[in-house]
């Protein structure tokens, strides 16, 4: 236990001279391009070194100036160029510590460590952006449960894991890690792709402004004297360089995803380039979901996620963890009994809705359409069927939700189905819903149909589980289940 | 969830409530005041228009001022147990909440200058996910609730 305060590793300026660049980077650029459409290159050549060396002087400062210690059962940082901070985290009230690694902590031999605390205020989280792994060892295993301590005393001898900090699991421990080809499918079919065309059609709009003119039309006259085919041929590679593009991403982001079940807790790695380890409380689990996109429904595949609570919700991660990104759904029930064993998987005898409340569905989904496929007959009717197939569309995908839909109740957990792109199975213990809410509008009532929604803390404020449309007595069976009195 | 709670809440809402309906109506009366000045003074407001504008302002103002207050305060019903808040609310859609008391992290009472007016305070029950109130209840009233919530709340809570 060290009780001196320690700086951090000297590679922590190179991320604070990085960030900074980054966020500045934004702000900086449309006034450099101020400046040399106005013929101010030369100001600008100074006072890029001069911003350049504020920067660095400013990174090392920060450096300086940033000291963290282990106290007992604290952690303490102080920080601060100007106006100190001290910021003292106790250990009982840390929810988790991950380390994680990209390039530049590799080639040193270092580590990012990140604290998150309970609550919703991201300030009161603290991170060191570089420590040597050793330190990062330490204190990660310091600032844990006492059973870890022991674990990892054991490890310390086994010296791997100075690299390595994965490969620490004992043999016997659940363990589960994702196959080169599962790896494939999902970059293969993820929604990446989707977004990476978007990105990349961003980027176009962006460069296009750059091109200059005259290169602009040559090439656009020439593409257009090659004619249709090659047109259509030189489209679909770059579809497939992006498809190809979506794969190598999902490849870099999800190499080797472990998951590894301990006693009281699930620790996940993952990360080709950046390492990255996270360590999943059970205790902070607050509901267990599967999503299937149509296409991987289509397979057989499943995603598995976890909705944790936490007040992380910095770094616009994604609301859930995701904590196996491609199993065959048959596989599941195996899996959940390995991992999550609290869990159970419980699917076949769902409770599905009334017939009745299909048009409801229906409508919903095409409601705004509808709208449109009026306004488009009576003022554009030659170009109506764009929005009736349209309409038709997403007249499948409500009848798709209409199917989907259902729950099961199965003794302290409630599995509820439902479907909004992806269908989304949802396992719910009945002690993680904050609230439960029925809620019927006038046709409701006539046709003894209700909404049911459950509240679950999850990342961000909540998730609310909304089944719509269930007969009256179905819900009511969900709120004898949530109810501690029981009415008969 | 068959059967509603049987908790009302104070008569006065009503009043509270229509008092506040005739303040927001004074907003949408500043608006058609507006558009009769534009009208009269420039002439590309259609005077159908200044009708229409007029006619909502009217109407808006029965509906929230004599109408809603009553069937709201008719639909507004809580009741609190041991285990658990029960609460009822919802002209148009009936809403029926359960929210258990391990659930609870706090209360709080509220009251606005409308309410106080009346003698009467808001509750506000929050678990870690939702936020849920019961309006104008009469400030001993939501007081002693208030306590009596805390209280039963008070039991050991598993975490969140």
């Amino acid at each position: 236990m060290m009780s001196k305060p320690k700086r951090l590793h000297p590679a922590a300026m190179i991320f604070h001279i990085i960030q900074t660049l980054k966020q500045s980077i934004l702000g900086f650029l449309p006034v450099a391009i101020a400046f040399i459409s106005n013929g101010g290159l030369f100001y600008l050549m100074i006072a890029i070194p001069i911003v350049v060396v504020l920067i660095i002087l400013f990174s090392f400062l920060s450096w300086l100036r940033f000291t963290y210690r282990l106290e007992e059962d604290q952690l303490r940082i102080e920080r601060g160029i100007f106006i100190r901070k001290k910021r003292t985290i106790s250990k009982h009230r840390i929810q988790s510590i991950d380390l994680s690694q990209n390039i530049i902590h590799r080639i040193f031999g270092l580590t990012k460590l990140e604290i998150e605390t309970a609550g919703n205020d991201s300030s009161t989280d603290a991170g060191l952006s570089a420590v040597t792994m050793a330190d990062g060892q330490m204190l990660h295993n310091e600032l844990k449960y006492k059973k870890h301590v022991s674990e990892a005393a054991s490890e310390e001898s086994s010296e791997e894991v100075k690299t390595e900090p994965e490969e620490k699991n004992e043999a016997n421990l659940p363990q589960r890690k994702i196959t080169v080809k599962a790896l494939l499918i999902t970059g293969s079919t993820s929604a990446s792709f989707g977004i990476l065309i978007g990105i990349f059609g961003f980027a176009f709009s962006q460069v296009e402004t750059f091109i200059p003119d005259r290169f602009y039309d040559e090439t656009a006259r020439w593409v257009l004297s090659l004619g249709l085919q090659i047109i259509i041929i030189l489209c679909l590679i770059v579809l497939l360089y992006l498809w190809l593009l979506s794969i190598l991403y999902s490849v870099i982001k999800d190499w080797n995803f472990t998951i590894t079940r301990y006693e009281k807790e699930l620790f996940i790695t993952r990360g080709l380039l950046e390492k990255k380890q996270t360590t999943i409380p059970l205790k902070r689990i607050q509901a267990v979901g599967i999503k299937e996109s149509p296409l991987h429904q289509l397979f057989g595949f499943i995603r598995v996620y976890v909705e944790i609570a936490s007040g992380d919700t910095k770094n616009n991660q994604e609301m859930n963890t995701i904590i196996f990104p491609l199993l065959r759904k048959k596989e599941f029930g195996a899996f959940l009994a390995t991992f999550l064993p609290e869990y159970h998987y419980s699917v076949g005898n769902l409770i599905r809705l009334p017939r009745k409340a299909l048009p409801y569905y229906l409508f919903r989904s095409i409601d705004l359409l509808l709208l449109a496929v009026i306004v488009v007959g009576i003022f554009f009717s030659p170009y109506i069927w764009i929005p009736v197939i349209l309409m038709i569309i997403t007249g499948i995908y409500g009848w798709a939700a209409f199917k989907s839909a259902g729950y099961a109740i199965d003794e302290q957990q409630i599995t509820v189905q439902t479907r909004r792109f992806s269908k989304d199975t949802v396992f719910i213990p009945q002690r993680r819903i904050q609230a439960l809410q029925r809620k019927q509008h006038i046709l409701h009532r006539k046709q003894s149909l209700a909404t049911i929604d459950m509240a679950i803390l999850n990342k961000a404020s909540g998730r609310h589980f909304v089944i719509k449309e269930l007969r009256v007595t179905d819900s009511n069976q969900i709120a004898d289940w949530y109810s501690s009195r029981k009415e008969s | 969830m068959r059967e509603q709670p049987n908790g009302k809440i104070a008569t006065d809402a009503i009043k509270a409530w229509q008092l506040s309906a005739h303040l927001y109506a004074l907003i949408s009366l500043l608006i058609t005041i507006g558009s009769i000045v534009v009208y009269s003074l420039f002439d590309f407001l259609p005077i159908w228009i200044v009708y229409t504008i007029a006619g909502l302002t009217i109407l808006e103002w029965l509906v929230t001022a004599f109408i809603i207050p009553k069937l709201r305060w008719r639909r507004w019903r809580y009741q609190v147990f041991d285990q658990e808040i029960y609460i009822q609310h919802g002209v148009l859609i009936v809403t029926r909440t359960i929210v258990p008391m391990i659930r609870v992290q706090h209360v709080d009472t509220e009251q606005g200058p409308i309410l106080k007016k009346y003698k009467l305070s808001t509750l506000k029950i929050s678990t870690a996910a939702t936020t849920h109130q019961i309006p104008a209840l009469s400030e001993e009233e939501a007081s002693d609730l208030r306590d009596q919530i805390s209280e039963l709340a008070r039991v050991e809570q598993d975490d969140v």
